[in-house]
This record gives C-alpha cells, structure tokens and sequence, in this order.
C-alpha cells in the first residue's frame, strides 16, 4: 500500500526538480529554462485524453488503437523534447552549460515524479 | 504456423508482446522529436551569435523543405490502414482499395525518400562544394541527420503497427 511516505518522498523530488529549474533560470538571469516545465507538465496529458477518446473493449476493430497510439506517440515526443530543448538553447548560446544541466536534470525528475504518482495511485481504480 | 516458416530463426517471442508494440510507438515518437528539434537547432544556430561565417551564410526556405517532404510522408504512410493492403481478396470492401492503398503508400514514401536525399542534395550543393568548414556546416549535416531520423522513426512506427496486427492475430486465434 502507498501510503503517506510514499507522497511525502514523491513531493520532495518534485520540489527538488523544481528547485532546480527556477535556480537555472533566476542564476542566470535567462528564463527560457521555464519552458521545460512546460513541456514536462503537458507530457502525460495526451495519454490521458487518447486513452479517453479511443474504446478499449472492442477487439475487431482497430480504430481505437490508431488514436491511443497517436497518444503514445506524442508523449514520446514530448518526453524528448523536454531534453533537446536546453541542448538546442546551449548549442545556440543562448544559456549557459550550467542551465542546461540543471534544467534537464530538473525537468527529468518532475517528470518521473508525475509518472511515478499515476503509477503508484492508479490501483484504486480497479473494479 | 511453424511448418509455414520460410528462415532457419524462428521469430523471438518477445516481438509479438503488447509491451514492445507500446515501447516501439513511444520510441518512433522519441526519435521524430530528434529528428524535429535537429532541424529547429539548425535554424536557431543559423541565427544564433555561435554562426562564425563570414559572409554569413544562413538557413534559407530551401533547407526547410526536404524537412516538410519528410514529414509529409510519415503522415501519408502512417494514415493507411495496413490491413487494406490486401484487401482485395476479401472483395467487402470496393474495388480496387488495395491499389489505392498501395498508390498512397507509394507517394508517402517518395515523399520519405525525397526529403532525404534532398537533405543531401542542399548539404553537398550549399555546404560543402563552397568548402566551408566545421561550424558552418552543421547546418548541412543537421538537416541531413534529422532527416534520418524521421524515416527511422517512420519505419519504427510501421514495425510497431504491424506487430500490433499479429498480437491481435493471435488473440482471436
């Protein structure tokens, strides 16, 4: 059972990644860092409305899975993106390699945090 | 199933599980944002205070459109329902769906195949006939890679599709 422990631990990453974030941003007087909590909080939100929109029961036809995987495709995408995007400012110099490095890292662990939050409380769901 | 078989190696399981069907979409959705953001950094660096030539050489429409090409065919291949590629010997659905089916198919991978080599033709023509060097270039070999990228995530995606068809294959059996 996940418990309180498990949300007080899953709060402190993503305070941690957050922190991280802001500080590349405010320690370099360059918020274009910001961007990639942006794209790690939009992240999950395809998977959640494909999953909506496609119908999981029918097995003969297979319109639905065309959306879901639609879906998948643009997490994946979105994932990425949340990486190449510092790496596509550094190689521009338009923020410094410490930017980079704190705002990947950062990024990387609100992102497994909401992942891991959906993991761990989705069972309450079931039947 | 097995005395059908036409190889010497039997298909490893693992390629028929759900799993790797999910990984192998979310992996062609990975590497067309490679692809993507590979073609945006050639496009910033080319603005960008990192650009050394001098005359300034810069990213045109020209380079933009093996890119577009690419994507474009991704799009097409990817829209086709596989399982109308032999849709003729089930004759339920019209006349003549496979050959329109393989006639779209066809575009899409011109498309795919002529943004690639297009990438080259700018990389060759823009890039490196003038003889510029490291930097500059980038923005050649950029264009090029991403578009590399967007066939391999296309042909991912395709593998993943159709993997799917057999898992389904197999659950009705």
């Amino acid at each position: 059972m996940a418990g309180l422990k498990t949300i007080i631990a899953l709060s402190f990453v993503l305070a941690i990644g957050f922190l991280l974030v802001i500080l590349s941003a405010a320690l370099y007087h360059n918020y274009l860092t910001l961007l990639v909590v942006a794209t790690y909080v939009i992240a999950p939100l395809p998977n959640w409305i494909c999953g909506r929109a496609a119908n999981p029961d029918d097995f003969m036809e297979s319109s639905g899975s065309g959306v879901i995987d639609f879906g998948r495709f643009l997490t994946g995408f979105l994932v990425v993106m949340g990486i190449a995007l510092p790496a596509l400012l550094y190689h521009s110099a338009q923020i410094l390699g410490g930017a980079m490095v704190m705002s990947i890292i950062g990024g990387l662990l609100i992102y497994g945090t909401i992942i891991s939050f959906t993991l761990f409380f989705q069972e309450e769901q079931e039947f | 199933m097995s005395s059908h078989r036409l190889f010497r190696f039997p298909r490893p399981a693992w390629l028929n599980s759900a799993n790797t069907r999910t990984f192998g979409v979310y992996t062609a959705g990975a590497l067309f944002s490679l692809g993507f953001y590979l073609l945006i950094d050639c496009a910033v660096f080319s603005k960008s205070a990192m650009n050394p030539s001098d005359p300034p050489v810069h990213i045109t429409f020209v380079d933009w459109i093996p890119g577009i090409c690419s994507a474009l065919g991704m799009l097409v291949i990817n829209s086709i329902d596989k399982s109308r590629l032999s849709a003729d010997s089930f004759s339920y659905s019209g006349n003549g769906v496979a050959w329109k089916a393989r006639l779209v198919l066809f575009l899409g991978f011109a498309l795919l195949a002529g943004g690639l080599a297009g990438s080259v033709v700018i990389l060759v023509l823009k890039y490196v006939v003038p003889e510029y060097t490291w930097p500059t270039i980038w923005m050649g070999v950029g264009n090029v890679v991403a578009n590399g990228l967007v066939m391999l995530s296309s042909a991912v995606l395709w593998v993943a599709q159709n993997m799917e068809d057999e898992y389904t294959y197999n659950l009705a059996l």
